[in-house]
């Protein structure tokens, strides 16, 4: 067996180990590189920042812990920019397996921020149905969720003065992880109640979302932990998008390194069995 | 029976479907009004298919255990993990927190469910680093084109692959904008326009497959 064969067949744990370290070595030690933003995050940061002070922004935090490393951060930040801008923030979540985490973050940055609950915002928490949640909040937000998540009835909080359905919201921005996410938020909710629509979402489900966002039907859209380390610059609060940016950089550094390798021994163990059937006629 | 099985689902799948496409072009209060009430049966319909999902996981993994059936140890831990958790979740009021605190079922959240599913995720980088190391070869053209777009994508993602080169990140830009959302959107309408035609095959009884097979 050649040096080629052999590397083809190389041992997957050394290449779980390249990755574990390439992950590990820039948290501990990281480099902090410069981080350009996109047109694409800046769409969804120029539109909160040109919101009047009180206007109404909807949250729906359509993840579970599985995509907490990449969705966490950005809504931590979308958050802190919307208090910062005294915005009404109403919270949500299409997903019943991330409502607690979804909870403790609202409250989290409401707290850091000295924001009062009911007053400044509001976590309604999760209903069933999935999109129909969308389409009945459209119609009617009281019914669709009566009480919020601390079980306080919804009608006649102050943070939803005015508010009675989709309608009356100024800005959406669904941070999904699959379905009901972005795009059912579009489909459900923007094309029939018209309310102006962000997104954010994890890095493998961007170019999915970019047919949306070349169309204008979402402003915006925050693309996995890159997208997060944008929105973390933006607003000048560095997180752990921008800590985890740098472990970023190197694994995919590491998988080129790597595909670039695999292919360059692909194509000498193909000359090799070219050139040896050539000289066995 | 075939009458109340057959016949009874067709008709109010021909009427509702019919009724619900046409009220989208009607914004009259009353034609307003049909929608909020519809969807709140969406809810509660969606409600009770949690539960007849609860219950048909419990059915399935109850036979796998009485029948000792390949991997039925699993069974029996996803059992008892589901028993705990409901318990536990009653017992808290459904809360994770109360004032701050943590409530028991709010610590199963924390430390079994929520490093749980990071973990599961977690693994994907190793495994996508394993199987891009092994298939991802220019096999032919198309895969060259692909591996070259992926590199570039890859490089223009990330600060150090801008830094490197520059041009990386306009690249995976233009690859993203004009490329990526050219075909998704020739997909998209591909899939809109199959699923608008299954839907005129649902609503006119061409296609019935959703009604189930058994004995009529």
């Amino acid at each position: 067996m050649t040096f080629a064969e052999r590397m083809l067949k190389i041992d997957r744990r050394l290449i779980f180990l390249v990755i574990g370290l390439c992950t590990l070595l820039p948290l501990l030690y990281p480099v902090g590189l410069p981080i350009k933003i996109s047109p694409e995050v800046r769409g969804v940061y120029d539109y909160m920042e040109s919101l009047p002070e009180g206007s109404v922004f909807l949250l729906s935090l359509d993840f579970d812990p599985a995509s907490k490393p990449e969705l966490h951060p950005q809504s931590l930040s979308l958050l802190r920019h919307a208090f910062r801008k005294n915005l009404r923030v109403v919270a949500m979540t299409l997903w019943v397996s991330g409502t607690g985490m979804a909870d403790q973050v609202v409250t989290q940055v409401a707290r850091e921020m000295g924001k009062e609950n009911g007053k400044d915002y509001v976590f309604l928490g999760w209903s069933p149905g999935g999109t129909a949640v969308i389409m009945n909040m459209g119609q009617d937000l009281y019914g669709a969720f009566p009480v919020d998540y601390s079980g306080k009835p919804t009608k006649g909080l102050p943070v939803l003065q005015g508010v009675t359905n989709l309608r009356d919201v100024n800005y959406a921005i669904s941070l999904g992880a699959g379905n009901p996410g972005v795009e059912a938020w579009y489909v459900f909710g923007k094309d029939k109640y018209k309310f102006e629509l962000g997104g954010g979402c994890t890095g493998v489900m961007a170019p999915g979302l970019y047919p949306l966002l070349r169309s204008g039907q979402i402003n915006g859209l925050i693309g996995g932990l890159r997208g997060a380390a944008e929105y973390e610059t933006l607003i000048g609060q560095k997180g752990k998008a921008i800590a985890g940016m740098d472990a970023q950089s190197s694994t995919h550094l590491a998988i080129i390194v790597l595909v670039i390798l695999c292919n360059l021994f692909y194509f000498s163990v193909r000359r090799q069995v070219k050139h040896q059937g050539h000289s066995g006629l | 029976m075939i009458f109340l099985r057959r016949q009874v689902p067709l008709l109010i799948t021909l009427v509702t479907g019919l009724v619900f496409a046409v009220q989208y072009y009607v914004p009259h209060p009353a034609s307003e009004q049909m929608l909020t009430s519809v969807t709140k049966w969406l809810q509660i319909i969606g409600g009770f298919a949690l539960v007849l999902g609860v219950s048909s996981l419990f059915h399935v993994h109850a036979m796998k255990i009485r029948r000792k059936e390949v991997g039925w140890g699993y069974s029996f831990v996803l059992y008892v993990s589901m028993l705990g958790t409901i318990a536990v979740g009653l017992w808290s009021n459904g809360k994770e927190a109360i004032d701050g605190a943590m409530t028991s079922f709010g610590w199963i959240y924390n430390f079994m469910m929520v490093p749980l599913q990071g973990t599961m995720f977690a693994i994907l980088a190793f495994f996508i680093a394993s199987a891009a190391y092994r298939s991802f070869r220019a096999r032919s053209r198309e895969a060259t084109v692909l591996l070259i777009a992926a590199i570039i994508v890859m490089m223009g993602r990330v600060p150090l692959g801008e830094y490197l080169i520059p041009l990386s990140g306009d690249l995976s830009q233009w690859i993203l904008n004009v490329l990526n959302a050219s075909v998704r959107r020739a997909i998209l309408i591909g899939v809109s326009l199959g699923t608008v035609a299954l839907s005129i095959k649902i609503i006119f009884g061409m296609e019935r497959s959703y009604l189930g097979g058994g004995k009529e």
